[in-house]
């Protein structure tokens, strides 16, 4: 049995090294993504692509010999001492430059965590297990095609759970199914405080007053169909409040109406309602320089 | 409890227009420029604004708080009864806490004390994506940190596409970017959430 299990390894350790070597060489973005990674801080800017490309080939080397056949144990002891490599970075990464990307199985920016741990630590086991095996890996596949394909498809798995960079590709939408079965948000319901500023910042009354106001929202409750919110402010050197009258259950800024109620004697000294105030004209069409008021122009003026 | 309805009382009478007004004539104009005319500190191009003050509250005392500020200067707020409190809503004096974070704009006095006009407490603004959706929480990623958002109902709003704030949160997408406003619980990594910003 654990011959089989063994045997099986350097299959899955080299589709790894030779899709984390795909992305180190080939990717379009991989010599960014060496320059956001912790080689920066231990080998200088200049060098980090170069050493990114370099750590590409000897992964590349390294699969292609455990996939392809003959079988030999060395081939999984490179790959164990590649793993050994592997923690050791992410433990200077993690120390080091906490902020910088793994940039091991992907060029998209992916910070370490305790995953890329696990999934360094799963290879390096994987590696040390197939310095036992004792023939290539297709044969014992075609002597156990059904156990040995449940083997691979089991750690395989295990892989992509450990990989953040993969997250996108199942977790994300099983998180949207799960959202869409259960509706988590539902049952919000009023009408936010945020929507009634924003609807008298839209108003006549607010565009005269605004300037004269001092604070953000002093307080605010609902009177009816209206919500009354409060600012303070100063008018004419007097602290005064503020109080808009906002329609609370439609958009209708013009129905807006403010008074600047004086905080020392509670008189109202102005009162404004949106309504009672022109809209805003259009400024006249700028002229063209050298070409007088055309005919049309002259007689709306007069 | 009575003073504050008789208070609400006489400024929905007024605004509603109900009240009698001032001849407003007598006390000037509403024009921009003569409110803006209003003395106040001369402030250099590029100089540290003397109105605004950020940090974090080590001690409260009457109606003054002490603040420590990121760069480490000390400053006095002094709130009075115009100020406005924002901790993820218009809220009292009475809910700031010491070890709270806050922004505080004012007008800077003689006495080198900032009487404030405006003050927002633990307020945060982040720029990240939606990593998951639980019941009311939502998992934001930001920077590789995980922020966890609390939606507190009756709060909480959404802005889709710079149209109108609703209470409905259930267009939001995950994996999606998100902007959100809200009110940080001091030494954790958790938020309430005031407002989200998304595209629907």
């Amino acid at each position: 049995m654990i011959q089989v299990i063994a045997a099986l390894q350097p299959l899955l350790i080299g589709a790894v090294l030779i899709r984390a070597a795909a992305v180190k060489l080939a990717h379009r973005h991989a010599a960014d993504s060496a320059r956001r990674s912790a080689l920066v801080p231990l080998v200088g800017e200049r060098r980090a692509p170069v050493l990114y490309r370099a750590v590409g080939c000897a992964e590349f080397v390294v699969g292609a010999l455990l996939v392809l056949p003959p079988h030999a144990w060395p081939e999984a002891a490179a790959a164990s001492a590649l793993a050994v490599g592997f923690l050791g970075y992410l433990g200077y990464a993690h120390r080091a430059a906490p902020d910088s990307s793994c940039g091991c199985l992907a060029a998209a920016r992916t910070p370490v965590s305790w995953r890329g741990f696990a999934r360094a630590g799963a290879l390096l086991a994987a590696g040390l297990l197939a310095t036992l095996a004792t023939e290539h890996w297709l044969p014992t596949l075609a002597a156990h095609p059904r156990g040995g394909s449940a083997i691979l498809l089991a750690e395989a798995a295990v892989f992509v759970a450990l990989s953040p960079e993969l997250d996108r590709m199942w977790l994300l939408p099983l998180r949207r199914l799960r959202a869409r079965l259960t509706h988590p948000l539902a049952g919000g319901s009023g009408v936010p405080l945020h929507a009634t500023v924003q609807q008298l910042q839209q108003s006549a009354a607010y565009r005269r007053v605004g300037v004269l106001l001092r604070s953000d929202v002093t307080e605010h409750w609902e009177e009816g169909e209206l919500r009354l919110v409060c600012y303070a402010a100063r008018y004419q050197g007097r602290r005064v409040t503020a109080v808009f009258a906002v329609p609370r259950l439609r958009y209708e800024p013009d129905a807006v109406r403010v008074a600047l109620v004086d905080d020392a004697t509670g008189a109202t000294l102005l009162h404004i309602d949106s309504r009672d105030l022109d809209p805003p004209t259009d400024d006249p069409p700028a002229t063209v320089p050298g070409a007088g008021p055309g005919p049309v122009a002259v007689e709306a003026l007069g | 409890m009575d003073t504050t309805m008789n208070r609400r009382r006489l400024l929905t009478t007024a605004a509603l227009g109900g009240a009698s007004i001032v001849s407003a004539t007598a006390l000037g104009s509403l024009a921009p420029e003569d409110a803006l005319a209003a003395p106040s500190l001369a402030v250099e191009p590029g100089a540290v604004d003397p109105h605004f003050v950020e940090g974090r509250v080590t001690s409260i005392t009457g109606t003054m708080l002490l603040v420590t500020s990121s760069d480490s200067s000390l400053h006095s707020i002094r709130v009075t009864d115009g100020t406005s409190i924002w901790k993820l809503r218009p809220t009292t004096f009475d809910r700031i806490a010491v070890g709270d974070g806050l922004y505080a704009r004012g007008v800077r006095l003689p006495d080198s004390t900032l009487a404030a006009e405006s003050v927002w407490v633990n307020i945060v603004n982040v720029r990240a994506h939606l990593a998951a959706i639980g019941r009311n929480v939502l998992h934001l990623e930001h920077r590789g940190q995980r922020i966890v958002g609390h939606v507190v109902p009756g709060t909480t709003a959404a802005v889709y596409n710079n149209t109108p704030a609703v209470a409905d949160l259930s267009l939001l997408r995950i994996g999606r970017h998100v902007q959100v406003i809200g009110a940080w619980h001091p030494d954790t990594n958790e938020i309430d959430i005031a407002t989200v910003y998304a595209a629907a």
